[in-house]
């Protein structure tokens, strides 16, 4: 029997690449402070990937579509002046997942696969999963490592970067719209509504361990893959939904890592996400 | 050829004017002082030289362009407490953003760049702090770590918004020092305060401005008791002994 014919086996295989995913862009959310963002990134995604399964056409299209002009709309929002970004995003977030419930609701016999679309369904994944998660990874890793100084540049000085000429808004949309097929990627491995979790857990913990990107952001991958394959495990140990056993692993690496050195140098969190300072 | 020229300029947001009837003309080597109580408009005059806020009326050119293509050319202080603190780079990272625009978003470093930012370093006094991460240092070592990510880029025109805001007595020093010396090689100058000592100090030219502008020219001709209370209003109130404090609203 070919390797890749286990579920358990091309579960592990997606685990490990949407984990290394998540622990590459959660760690430019966690500095930009983006989490928020993200968690109404994951919600708008939802009735994407209900509308696309409506109609039949790929969920990661429906995904990217909706989340894309969430993304879009968040940035036009940043972008005026007096505008309370958090207010609108959080507006996003319950619309929705509104949204993608009525979707459903229209839809008879349609549960098993909402559940799936919500919290993910990892021992499911098919190949063709494996083969997009892993060209996902690539092309983020890429995206990332070519806009790096850019996107620290404007994240540690926004004035200055503008200053020197940088289209901040142009590479906030890149950043942006890099989350977002992050999050669609993850769907079948994590759900639309726990992918914020790997997202952002592994990269808050490394971010407690070091204050050097060299080392947070392998420090994040990590984080990320070891909470895909522990609750991978844990899941299959104890008959627990993979999703879920998944998103709780990442949250004790977080708790376990605040507590180890957290306490002692909580970052003073001064700054709005994404301050569109004027 | 001029570093900065303004004739006649309005400035703001929106087709709304902040400022406006500002008469500029700056020397390279000069060193000119923006001086105006809070909210009178420095920071936007500075932010419209950066090409960054609209000329809405009025002629400006900046080291010879139209302020917006000049975009990256001048050298930009910012207020430190625009900064993300928590953001974890070191100083040597922070002075090496200044290179960015000659080595590029993709290629490393060159020698010649990791030297200009030791010798930006050495010259505001904290080559021993460069592996440091820059939230740890006080508000005075990152105005001059920002004032070395300035130099590094080797700019013919500075800007520096209240860069003695929140600093201590020994690196407003070093500022000043170093301020000095780079006005002595050619570069212009323009920065803002609201402290009147500083500004008679270090300004070859002072422009007073709140809203409009009220006065340019040499420190002695500016910053006088009568000018003062025009730019300043009730803000300005006259002490016994002859000198004018200033009330900040």
């Amino acid at each position: 029997m070919n390797w890749w014919d286990d579920a358990l086996h091309r579960a592990t295989a997606e685990v490990v690449l949407a984990g290394a995913l998540a622990g590459l862009v959660g760690v430019q959310v966690v500095l930009r402070r983006l989490s928020f963002f993200t968690m109404a990134l994951t919600h708008a995604t939802f009735p994407g990937v209900v509308a696309a399964s409506i109609i039949g056409v790929n969920i990661l299209l429906g995904g990217v579509v909706a989340g894309g002009i969430v993304a879009l709309g968040v940035a036009a929002l940043t972008r005026r002046r007096g505008q309370d970004a958090s207010a609108a995003t959080g507006v996003l977030l319950s619309a929705g997942f509104a949204l993608g419930a009525a979707l459903v609701a229209t839809q008879s016999g349609f549960s098993r696969d909402l559940s799936s679309f919500l919290v993910g369904s990892i021992l499911t994944v098919g190949p063709q999963d494996l083969v997009t998660t892993a060209v996902a990874l690539a092309v983020v890793a890429i995206v990332l490592l070519v806009s790096a100084r850019p996107l620290h540049l404007i994240g540690f000085d926004r004035a200055g970067a503008e200053a020197a000429g940088v289209p901040a808004a142009r590479w906030d949309l890149v950043l942006l719209l890099t989350i977002e097929v992050v999050v669609v990627t993850m769907v079948p491995a994590v759900g639309t509504i726990l992918a914020v979790s790997l997202i952002v857990a592994p990269a808050a913990a490394a971010r407690l361990w070091s204050d050097r990107l060299l080392i947070i952001t392998p420090l994040s991958v990590a984080f990320a893959v070891g909470s895909g394959l522990a609750g991978l495990w844990i899941s299959s140990r104890w008959n627990v939904a993979a999703g879920a056993s998944i998103s709780l692993a990442a949250t004790a690496i977080l708790a376990v890592s605040y507590l180890a050195v957290g306490a002692r140098k909580l970052p003073a969190r001064r700054r709005p996400p994404l301050a569109a300072a004027t | 050829m001029a570093a900065l020229r303004y004739a006649g300029v309005s400035v703001g947001y929106d087709r709304t004017p902040v400022l406006t009837h500002v008469d500029l003309e700056l020397e390279p080597g000069q060193r000119l002082i923006l001086v105006g109580p809070n909210g009178a408009g420095k920071s936007t005059l500075i932010k419209s030289v950066l090409g960054l806020v609209p000329v809405l009326a009025g002629s400006a050119t900046v080291l010879g362009r139209h302020p917006a293509a000049a975009r990256g050319r001048a050298g930009y202080v910012p207020q430190i407490d625009t900064l993300d603190a928590d953001f974890p780079v070191s100083v040597r990272q922070v002075v090496m953003m200044g290179r960015y625009r000659s080595i590029g978003w993709w290629r490393p470093a060159r020698a010649a760049d990791r030297r200009a930012v030791a010798e930006a370093l050495e010259l505001v006094g904290l080559a021993d702090r460069a592996a440091h991460r820059f939230g740890t240092l006080s508000g005075g070592q990152r105005q001059r770590v920002l004032l070395a990510r300035a130099i590094a880029a080797e700019p013919r025109l500075l800007l520096l918004d209240e860069p003695f805001n929140g600093v201590d007595a020994v690196s407003q020093e070093a500022i000043i020092r170093v301020l000095r010396e780079l006005a002595a090689a050619g570069t212009a100058l323009v920065l803002s305060t609201h402290d009147l000592t500083v500004a008679r100090e270090l300004a070859d030219l002072v422009c007073l401005i709140n809203g409009r502008q009220w006065a340019v020219g040499a420190p002695s001709a500016t910053l006088t008791a009568s000018r003062l209370r025009e730019a300043y209003g009730g803000h300005a109130v006259d002490l016994p002994d002859g000198s004018t404090m200033l009330v900040e609203p």
